[in-house]
């Protein structure tokens, strides 16, 4: 469905000088800074795919995002959506994609949501029955009826965001780019975008592409990760592999009968000390639990224990700091 | 063409919101055309032969000028400005229209509804009021009618390269005043042209401007008739067709080299 090869987007930037002065002088020479941010990266999607496509701020996301959206034309390297080269036949890729930039809307500001929709039925072509169909739809999942005939400029985050996803999807596109739409919405509409997209995912066989900095959207919709840093992928793979790679920190909690005084155990480290609590950090592929239970009970005596798992937003922390797992721990 | 009436229907939506702005609007077109008049009127009193027209003739021109300027120019350079300066152009490149015919369409929708709401009661007023004068004939009418839409092409166009300034320099505000002052004198939306001294009307002559307002009114007025007003909208038309290359291959540059603002 996707596929994209050593791509690379370099940009100009004018170089700031400080100051009020500094101000004045980039007026009569401005001095750039190539700037690269999107650096040699390659990955293939298969069609229905859902994958969450993360990496911190200024990592290359939305840059690449563009580009498969044609609205960016790349430096170098090879992009192909279904078939299609973006930036070459940008109207034609359009038609088989959708989009949501939570940052942007792309309804019209002043003019009531469903007002919105109607054009973009007449700019997409979509046949009336798929558009009532579509709304139908919208107003089941999304609860688009409780906000059709307000203007956009009134409606709330969350409202925003689902007249936004109903607008990407109203032309029933192949593809669907979700840049950050979880961006400043509450809990409960969080959980409502997310079974939505799970289900335009699984039913219509829509793939999906979910930026978000929110590592629960990833854990409970996606199947596939791509972790993204300094333009260039750094992890590609499925959950289960990632917290097999990099999640190898357990850490055990313990709480004593009395208090007792520090101490580590082999392969073990002190993490915390709390009153009648310890917690001890180790690598599971170091040592086992259970040895290093055996060890401590029998020196001291022991009321209550847990084993902890490190969640993933410590994992993709160790990701993005590029690398040891136990860094992430202490 | 149905695109064309859907952004002609946002246009009204859009619009239709700022109830204030549209009367303020139509106050300060009338108070022009009431100064308009005033001038013209002093200045026969003063020198009743010097300029060519009749007093009526003259003052119809002065008012058609603003009732034009009330739709004739629908700002397409703050839109593309805008959206650049914001970032929000990715959600313009995300739709499956050629960004030209986006902003074309756009922007006749939103003229459309100028001339409808707008010009014609300004029109109106200007008739019942100010003494604007019907055209001579009907033919003249028609041909009014078509050189308003070629100028509003002109118009648009320039109004495109202006916006896509932005893409550069993401600031139009500073060329724009330039632009602006520019096209009032030229486009002989105040004076018409034969009234410049030598040197400037030769400028004025070559310049595309004078296809948005001094070529129409002309027209209106029955200055330009017959082969003249063809010869005319031939230029009109020239100048819309050769804008129009110029905004597509500037576009294509522009889209090449596009950074977009923000997130």
């Amino acid at each position: 469905m996707i596929h994209v090869e050593h791509l690379t987007k370099d940009y100009r930037r004018v170089k700031r000088r400080e100051g009020l002065f500094g101000s004045l002088r980039t007026l009569f020479s401005a001095e750039y800074e190539p700037l690269r941010a999107v650096n040699d990266l390659s990955f293939d999607i298969a069609e229905g795919e859902l994958v969450g496509y993360i990496g911190p701020n200024g990592a290359g996301k939305s840059t690449s995002i563009k580009m498969l959206c044609g609205i960016l034309v790349p430096s170098s390297g090879r992009i192909e959506v279904n078939g299609l080269v973006p930036h070459k036949n940008r109207m034609a890729n359009a038609l088989q994609i959708g989009a949501v930039f939570g940052q942007k809307t792309q309804l019209w500001w002043d003019v009531p949501v469903i007002e919105s929709l109607r054009l973009f039925r007449d700019i997409y072509k979509v046949p009336e029955p798929v558009y009532r169909q579509n709304l139908e739809m919208f107003n089941d999942l999304l609860g688009l009826h409780e906000f059709r005939d307000a203007p956009v400029r009134q409606l709330s985050l969350g409202q925003r965001m689902r007249a936004d996803m109903a607008a990407a999807l109203i032309h029933n596109p192949h593809l669907l780019f979700l840049d950050e739409p979880m961006i400043g919405v509450d809990v409960v509409v969080k959980e409502r975008l997310r079974t939505f997209i799970q289900q335009v995912n699984r039913e219509r066989k829509v793939t999906v592409i979910l930026t978000t900095h929110d590592m629960v959207d990833i854990e409970k919709v996606c199947s596939r990760i791509m972790i993204i840093d300094h333009g260039q992928i750094v992890y590609d793979g499925d959950l289960d592999r990632i917290r097999e790679r990099y999640g190898t920190t357990r850490t055990l909690v313990i709480e004593f009968e009395e208090s007792v005084p520090d101490f580590d155990a082999p392969h073990a480290r002190l993490a915390k000390s709390e009153g009648r609590r310890k917690w001890f950090a180790f690598n599971r592929l170091e040592t086992s639990p259970s040895a290093l239970i055996a060890h401590i009970s029998a020196r001291y005596p022991v009321a209550d224990l847990a084993v902890e798992e490190p969640d993933i937003e410590e994992i993709v922390r160790t990701v993005y700091r590029g690398g040891d797992p136990q860094e992430a721990a202490r | 063409m149905k695109l064309f009436w859907s952004f002609t229907r946002q246009a009204f939506h859009n619009t239709a919101v700022y109830r204030v702005e549209f009367w303020i609007r139509l106050v300060s077109i009338l108070l022009a055309m009431y100064s308009i008049r005033a001038v013209w009127q002093t200045l026969y009193t003063q020198r009743p032969d010097a300029f060519g027209l009749t007093l009526g003739q003259m003052v119809t021109y002065g008012v058609l000028g603003m009732a034009l300027h009330a739709f004739i120019d629908t700002g397409s350079e703050w839109y593309i400005a805008t959206q650049v300066r914001t970032g929000a152009i990715d959600t313009d490149l995300l739709k499956p229209i050629d960004f030209h015919v986006h902003m074309l369409a756009r922007n006749l929708g939103e003229m459309l509804f100028g001339m409808g709401v707008m010009a014609l009661p300004t029109y109106a007023i200007g008739y019942f009021v100010f003494g604007l004068q019907l055209p001579p004939d009907a033919g003249a009418a028609g041909l009014f009618a078509l050189s308003v839409l070629l100028g509003f092409l002109v118009q648009f166009h320039l109004g495109f390269l202006l916006g896509s300034v932005a893409f550069a320099t993401l600031d139009i505000r500073s060329i724009a005043w330039a632009y602006f002052a520019v096209i009032s004198f030229f486009s002989g939306q105040m004076v018409p042209l034969w009234m410049f001294p030598d040197g400037l009307r030769a400028v004025a002559e070559v310049l595309p401007l004078q296809a948005v307002y001094y070529i129409p009114m002309s027209i209106y007025i029955g200055t330009y008739s017959g082969p003249e007003a063809w010869s005319a909208l031939g230029f009109q038309a020239l100048w819309a067709l050769t804008l129009a290359g110029v905004a597509r291959l500037a576009w294509h540059q522009v889209h090449r080299r596009l950074t977009v603002q923000g997130g």
